[in-house]
């Protein structure tokens, strides 16, 4: 039995499964029900693109993440350094600057909506890490529904050949008459 | 994504396709796609171990007294050749361990494909392509 028309966790809708051609399209036509697959499959592309979309903007969003997080730990294992850290850092493409940084306890992270707030070190850190985090469940849950939405495009793409191919052995039996 | 191929007239098959079927089918063609990604990322992952045991080689030459840079974020530190050192070694571990842990997936992977492989091909014969 096929299953009845559900959905998965994020509210993608499962594509129906033609078990028997014949019995699928005893109240349909096979032109609409081509067309509707024909739609149906477009609707699934359209989601897989935004999908793509967002997959692209978290790969990018976790390195950088990461890159901040780790140097809010390395300011952590440099908290109680007496001398100052030598470090480059890119003041702008193609140009650095070289700066002299002394032990600290607080840091700025920078919000985004061009907000920034001072965080005590390890404050810093550990919402660095909970961000890190949940940007890498969400990536997860977007490959997961990126893998479903794949299966319900090929389920509907075998579908429509099904439909059409019994289609074509319909006409070709209709056209050559009835067997003796 | 996929492309619509026209049968040779003597060939066709009207098989009927079970759910089982239709599931079999989704899974291949799911472990394909997990399979291509799985090795663009081993390949990634196989170029920066190369470039971190030969940064580690070069280190092995280098001045003691020398402050090296080492990039944290995005940008240079200045650090003492022990610490970088210690930090390259650190990578490198965590390396080998996902480049590991990659190659078993990867190996995982094939082999289930293989037997799908065979399941979808006595059942459908010429129908079916399930070559790259």
């Amino acid at each position: 039995m096929p299953p009845e028309l559900e959905a998965n966790p994020r509210g993608i809708p499962k594509a129906p499964f033609v078990d028997n051609v014949e019995l699928f399209l005893t109240d349909g036509q096979v032109e609409p029900t081509l067309r509707k697959f024909q739609e149906m499959i477009s609707k699934y592309k359209y989601m897989e693109v935004h999908l793509l979309q967002r997959q692209k903007a978290l790969e990018t969003k976790i390195p950088e993440i990461k890159k901040t997080l780790d140097t809010v730990d390395l300011l952590i294992s440099q908290k109680d350094a007496e001398e100052q850290m030598e470090t480059s850092f890119e003041l702008t493409e193609t140009l650095w600057a070289s700066a002299k940084v002394p032990s600290t306890k607080t840091v700025y992270l920078w919000l985004g909506a061009n907000v920034m707030l001072e965080y005590p070190v390890e404050e810093a850190d550990s919402l660095l890490q909970e961000k890190y985090e949940k940007a890498k469940t969400s990536l997860q849950q977007v490959e997961e529904d990126l893998e479903f939405l794949r299966d319900q495009v090929t389920t509907m793409e075998v579908n429509t050949a099904r439909v059409y191919n019994w289609d074509v052995k319909q006409r070709r039996t209709r056209r050559e008459g009835p067997s003796s | 994504m996929s492309t619509v191929e026209l049968v040779p007239k003597g060939e066709e098959v009207d098989e009927e396709v079970t759910w089982e079927d239709q599931q079999n089918i989704n899974a291949f063609r799911n472990l394909n796609d997990k399979l291509e990604s799985l090795e663009t990322k081993y390949d990634d992952l196989k170029r920066e171990k190369e470039y971190l045991d030969d940064l580690s080689t070069e280190l092995e030459l280098a001045d003691e007294d020398e402050l090296i840079k080492y990039k944290i974020g995005d940008a240079f530190v200045s650090l003492p050749l022990d610490k970088c050192q210690s930090r390259i070694e650190s990578e490198q571990a965590k390396l080998s361990e996902h480049v590991e842990a990659m190659s078993s997936s990867i190996a995982d992977v094939h082999d289930k494909m293989a037997k799908l492989k065979a399941v979808l091909y006595r059942k459908f014969g010429k129908s079916i392509n399930l070559e790259k």
